[in-house]
């Protein structure tokens, strides 16, 4: 081995002759030409139009990266091996999982094995993360996930690799159509996870939903899944890269599927997703049945913003309201103060706490 | 939609602009402000060339239909543009190709029996069967060729050319004799510049010496500005004149052809793009392109370029008469190769690619490397020259002192021998050109060889007399020092070397124009 | 007295031979069959001779033919070893010889014919010296000296290359006061162009090619203008300041040696003929061939139909004969300056009709016409090198590329013992 390599190194560091030479400035000539090319084309950086060139440079859209390898059964394969050995026991690591509501997926699959959309509120990047390993294996080897275009799929390495990890697709939320391809993944079987907000929220609190899930259900029949998030924000806000020391505690809760009705159009359904979330939320922090009652008479608490003061007043009897608080009423609440409620974990270590105060 | 010519202005955002030079090509990281001509993007090409020929032999301009001049009995002769036209060669089948059949195809229609094809070759050299086969296709070649009915035009024969008369200018008018001698003379043009095309056609393509010296010498090669512009080309003038004297003595159906700027294929698609719109696989290739030929022995990478086959498309055709017929196209070329530009600028930057009129199959040698650059692409403006009077030429070529001896003998003595005693376009002609003009040897070669005429080299230099006389500085990149300087000029090894040359004639900050050429385009200077 | 000798080392003549053309380090270094060495001074007996100290003398390329060994065996019989070369020599006399006092400046015509020998007097001189033309003797072995056609490869004469030598009275041709020695040095070789201007009978308006830059090449040109009235001289040249001295000197074209052909082809308007024919010159057979010396000798390279009236090959090289033949027209002449190399093809000899023409050394009154030349010619500059005898490597080393460097002539100076 040492002799070869030894031989080897010989042969063609050693200028020894013309030809060893033009080697050495063959690479040298190589090495200049590329610095120069990614420099002036800004490798792993946006290009640049010269000013003077733009009104004459026609952007053709670029067309949406291809993901279909990704859902090969053998790269189906690595991924669940890179979920299960990798991801998994990094999520178990960093934070405090509790998962409910997972027996809707077993009463689903016994009305048969056709594919769902999971609609979920998105907070965070842990969401992806959170809802595929919330998933049983059965159902996560066959998820999709849709991500924004724009961003996941802006750069080669950023879409292969998510497309790898997490199994995602590019789906463009500038132009508000949808590509083609989740109907085509739904039609292959495979469930999709869908975040009808289009972006991560700026302050935890749920923003409007757009039609594009229920759009999708209504046009493929299949059902809708709500799924509710509770903490992720409070984990790994926008802007972190990791979530907080600490296991913070985040909630993944699975609710009842809705069935596109007889005739309910996009704009029936759309909105009822997002009362599913909403009340799945309020399950998530109290129980089943007081959110039950609560979405009977029509009370149940808003996800896009913390309720007014007085409200909270009466309905949570934590702690005495502050002056501040009364005093503004009836202004708007702060985006502060909406952040600060959003911070705060969900409260799943509660027993542990009991015990130890 | 097409998009029309750019002046780019170099900033900070600009990628280093590919510059050709011989056979290669490098990136050049020009300084800030520079303005770069773009030609304009492809025009769309005619969808259905058959169809289009068609329409334009059954409805010329100026002209009764081709059917009608063909009669039984008649003596027909077909001229053609020669290999020196389009540049790169054109992907098979090539233009003069599906001409040519169809004129042949109602030739024969009309029981056409006297019938002789005549490569317009002027003093260029012999095309070899191969190349007329692939430029004509196999019908036409095997129809006319074995039979010697398919001949390159000579002008050196003495029985083969024909006095046609007198200019009022006092200039001779001689054709090819057959041509001269027949009922009906098809011409059939490549028109890839505005140079091309109209009288240029017959009365130069068809001619001799005695008649060319008229136009081709240095003192009316100083006063044509530009070539591209017939009206203010003392050579187009002349050339003009003597079509109008062949006018009363020849019926001429001119086919004048337009192609549009697709000169490379799709190998080489980034040479054919503007460099901030490369793909990464254009800049892969690219890259893989300079190191493949950074490696290649000189031979490969001749072979190489010269295997380019351009896949131009037809932008249009028209037939019938000369002048109408030429209007026509120079509308075409310029809605092609136009690029508005706006004043002259001090310094003009060209790169001098792998290929010229005079080096098809052959080898760009110093003289065709300066005619190239300072002939063709200096004097491709229409207005005023892209450059300030006294203002400074760049030019990238590897001006390797290499000829090709069966091609170019007399530019070989020309490079060795009058170079050495003057550069000056008036001094060389006045010594010398009559001396290889009438040389037999050059004479013997061209006629029986593939070897340019003697003289050839002379017209080259009176190419570039204009340019001699515009500029005050003239520097070449990257050539070869001994062949720059015998040709008189100066060589810097980097274009910041040579800006520094050019600083006593232009000044420390000049305004710099890069012409990026190919594809063509014209500078149309305001 | 200290003297630079040739002597016989079979070894090292075998080794020069070998290798002494191409890699010249090795004739300067340990094989070359030169040494300096303390030797007696040179007494011939008979009557004329006197003794003469070299003030200068110059290197010839035949004596770096004999150095480096590439010089014919011909010639072996016609000198005398071990010998002191040097016959390009300007001297002073240190004693009186016959109508010259002492100290008297000469230059030397170093054939040594029968004159010399002591059989002019003995009244049995050969044809040749009886003809006029003693540098034609035929008695160049005999008499009582050693063999030895000139001065400086004769072992009882001495030579240039030493402290001391002997002249004969019939070969001593005073300079005038007002030459310098850097000019007389240049007489010897300049007799010799004289006299080869001479042998070329050149007609008036001949077209003329000397091939060859070196001091012969250049001097044939400077006397063929001299002398006769010849039209175009085309002069092929190698190296940068042999172009400006050739046409200094009156040539009318300089041109490289790989243009050379084409460049005569030009000027005299002939037909330029390639073995393979106009049409294949693109990498056919002969053209590869032609670049081998095997090729050349069997014919395959190009050549002119028509050309020079005169051509002069100042070389002596394969090559530059080679050129010379197929460069002239028919019923032209060849005239051979330099000690011709074998192997040139002798087709265009047979087939134009050529005379070839030999020119060896000089007589008459070519001393005294170089003499002129030698005082009215832009000479000045041409020696580029004086050495002393103890720094024989470098100057042969100098002389060996004195193309390249940009020099004419070198000389010894054996006065020199710094």
């Amino acid at each position: 081995m040492s002799v070869l390599r030894l031989r080897a190194s010989r042969g063609s560091v050693a200028p020894t002759g013309a030809r060893g030479v033009s080697l050495v400035r063959a690479a040298r000539e190589a090495r200049t030409d590329l610095r120069l090319v990614a420099r002036g084309w800004r490798w792993g950086r946006r290009p640049l139009v010269p000013a003077s060139a733009v009104s004459s440079t026609v952007v053709t859209p670029r067309p949406p990266f291809p993901t279909a390898w990704a859902r090969t059964p053998a790269v189906s394969a690595v991924r669940d091996v890179i979920q299960a050995a990798g991801l998994v026991p990094l999520m178990r690591r960093e934070l405090t999982t509790k998962v409910g509501g997972l027996d809707v997926l077993t009463r689903l699959r016994e009305l048969g094995d056709g594919p769902v959309v999971f609609v979920a509120n998105h907070a965070s990047h842990l969401d992806t993360a959170l809802v595929l390993t919330s998933l049983p294996h059965a159902w996560r080897r066959r998820t999709a996930v849709a991500a924004a275009a724009d961003y996941f799929f802006d750069t080669w390495w950023r879409a292969t690799g998510s497309a790898l990890v997490f199994g995602t697709f590019p789906i463009e939320r500038r132009s508000g159509t949808l590509s083609s391809t989740p109907q085509e993944l739904l039609d292959d079987g495979w469930n999709i996870v869908i975040y009808p907000e289009g972006t991560r929220s700026p302050d935890g609190w749920t923003q409007r939903f757009r039609l594009g899930a229920a759009f999708l259900a209504v046009s493929s029949g299949v059902p809708v899944v709500p799924v509710a998030i509770r903490g992720s924000f409070a984990a790994m806000p926008r802007g972190r890269s990791w979530p907080l020391r600490g296991r913070p505690a985040v909630t993944v809760r699975f609710g009842e599927p809705l069935w596109p009705q007889d005739g309910e159009g996009v704009r029936e359904l759309g909105p009822r997703i997002e009362a599913a979330v909403a009340r799945l939320h309020d399950e998530d922090a109290t129980d089943w049945y007081a959110a039950a009652l609560r979405a009977a008479t029509g009370t149940t608490p808003s996800t896009a913003a913390p309720a007014p003061p007085a409200t909270a007043r009466s309905a949570a009897d934590d702690g005495p309201p502050t002056s501040t608080a009364v005093a503004a009423a009836d202004e708007p609440l702060s985006t502060w103060r909406r952040v600060w409620e959003r911070t705060e974990s969900p409260d799943v270590r509660r027993p542990r706490r009991v015990w130890r105060v | 939609m097409t998009r029309p010519g750019l002046v780019l202005e170099v900033d900070d955002r600009t990628p280093p602009l590919l510059v050709h030079e011989g056979n290669g090509f490098r990136l050049e990281e020009f300084p800030r402000g520079t303005r770069v001509l773009y030609p304009p993007e492809s025009l769309p090409a005619v969808p259905d060339v058959e169809a289009a020929i068609t329409r334009a032999l059954l409805e010329p301009i100026d002209s009764e239909p081709l059917p009608q001049l063909l009669f039984p009995g008649m003596r027909l002769t077909i001229a053609f543009d020669d290999i020196s036209l389009a540049l790169p060669q054109m992907a098979a089948p090539d233009i003069r190709q599906r001409i040519i059949e169809q004129v042949l195809t109602m030739a024969a229609r009309a029981g056409v029996n006297d019938v002789e094809l005549v490569a317009a070759n002027a003093l260029h050299r012999r095309m070899t069967a191969q190349e007329l086969r692939t430029m004509l296709g196999e019908r036409v070649f095997r129809s006319f060729y074995p039979q010697g009915k398919l001949t390159n035009h000579d002008a050196e024969d003495p029985a083969g050319m024909a006095h046609i008369g007198m200019t009022d200018h006092g200039e001779h008018v001689e054709i090819n004799r057959r041509a001269a001698e027949s009922d009906l003379l098809v011409y059939v043009n490549v028109n890839l510049v505005a140079m091309d095309g109209g009288h240029k056609s017959v009365p130069i393509g068809l001619t001799s010496y005695k008649s060319l010296k008229h136009h081709h010498n240095s003192h009316t090669m100083m006063r044509s500005r530009s070539f591209m512009d017939h009206k203010a080309s003392a050579m187009h003038h002349s050339a003009w004149r003597m079509g109008r004297v062949l006018k009363d003595h020849l019926k001429i159906f001119q086919i004048e052809t337009t192609l549009n700027n697709d000169c490379f294929p799709s190998t080489y698609a980034f040479l054919q793009k503007r460099e901030w719109e490369w793909s990464i696989r254009d800049q892969a290739s690219m890259l893989a392109a300079r190191r493949g030929l950074s490696v290649a022995p000189a031979s490969l990478k001749h072979r190489i370029f010269q295997g380019i086959r351009a896949p131009y498309g037809l932008t249009g055709v028209a037939a019938g008469e000369v002048e109408a017929v030429h209007d026509a196209t120079l509308a075409r070329v310029h809605r092609q190769q136009l690029v508005e530009v706006d004043g002259q600028s001090d310094v003009m930057v060209l790169g001098v690619p792998f290929i010229g009129p005079y080096n098809v199959n052959s080898t760009m040698n110093p003289i065709l490397a300066a005619c190239m650059g300072l002939g063709y692409y200096f004097n491709s403006y229409r207005g005023k020259p892209v450059v300030r009077q006294g203002g400074a030429v760049i030019l990238y070529h590897p001006v390797e002192p290499a000829f090709n001896q069966l091609h170019h003998p007399s530019y070989v003595d020309f490079y060795d021998e009058v170079l050495s005693v003057s550069t000056d376009p008036a001094v060389i002609e006045a010594k010398f050109e009559e001396q290889y003009a009438t040389d037999p040897w050059y004479v013997h070669l061209y006629r029986t060889s593939h070897a340019y005429h003697g003289v050839h080299p002379f017209y080259m230099w009176y190419w570039i007399s204009h340019a001699l006389d515009h500029c005050g500085d003239i520097v070449w990149v990257g050539g070869d020092r001994r062949a720059v300087e015998r040709m008189g000029f100066r060589s810097a090894s980097t274009l910041q070397d040579a800006l520094a040359m050019v600083q006593g004639s232009v000044g420390a900050s000049p305004s710099i124009t890069y012409l990026h050429n190919p594809p063509h385009l014209i500078a149309d200077v305001r | 007295m200290r003297a630079l000798e040739i002597y016989r080392s079979a070894p090292r003549y075998v080794a020069a031979r070998a290798a002494g053309g191409r890699m010249p380090g090795l004739l300067v270094g340990a094989m070359a069959p030169v040494r300096l060495v303390t030797r007696e001074r040179p007494a011939p007996s008979g009557r004329g001779w006197a003794a003469a100290r070299p003030r200068l003398s110059g290197i010839c390329g035949s004596d770096l033919g004999v150095v480096t060994g590439s010089t014919s065996l011909y010639f072996s019989a016609l000198s005398s070893m071990p010998f002191v070369p040097g016959h390009e020599v300007v001297a002073e006399l240190l004693e009186d010889c016959e109508d010259l006092p002492r100290g008297t400046r000469v230059v030397v015509d170093p054939v040594l014919p029968c004159a010399a020998r002591g059989l002019a007097e003995d009244g049995d001189p050969c044809v040749p010296c009886t003809a006029g033309t003693p540098n034609l003797c035929d008695r160049v072995t005999v008499g009582h000296l050693s063999p030895g056609l000139q001065t400086g490869f004769c072992r009882d004469t001495g030579g240039g290359w030493g402290e001391q030598l002997s002249v004969h009275r019939s070969q001593l041709h005073p300079v005038p006061d007002d030459l310098p020695d850097e000019r007389a040095v240049l007489v010897e070789p300049l007799a010799c162009a004289v006299h080869l201007a001479r042998r070329a009978e050149v007609a008036p308006g001949d077209a003329v090619l000397v091939s060859g830059a070196g001091a012969v090449g250049l001097f044939a040109v400077l006397a063929l203008r001299e002398l006769t009235a010849a039209g175009s001289i085309t002069v092929v040249a190698k190296h940068e300041r042999q172009v400006a001295l050739a046409r200094a000197f009156g040539a009318t074209d300089v041109v490289r040696p790989s243009a050379a052909l084409g460049g005569v082809r030009r000027t005299t308007r002939a037909m330029k003929v390639s073995p393979s024919g106009p049409g294949a010159a693109s990498g056919g057979l002969p053209e590869v061939l032609a670049r081998t010396g095997a090729g050349r000798s069997a014919g395959a390279a190009e050549f002119l139909l028509g050309g020079v009236d005169v051509a002069v090959d100042c070389v002596g090289s394969t090559g530059s004969l080679d050129l010379a033949l197929r460069a002239t027209r028919a019923g032209g002449r060849v005239v051979l300056s330099g000690m011709p190399a074998p192997g040139a093809d002798l087709s265009p000899v047979w087939f134009r009709e050529l005379t070839l023409a030999g020119t060896y050394a000089s007589r008459g009154d070519a001393f005294a016409v170089a003499l002129r030349l030698a005082a009215s010619a832009p000479l000045d500059g041409l020696v580029g090198g004086r050495y002393p005898l103890h720094r024989w490597r470098e100057a042969l080393d100098h002389a060996h590329s004195a193309g390249r460097l940009g020099t004419v002539k070198v000389c010894f100076d054996a006065r020199d013992r710094s």
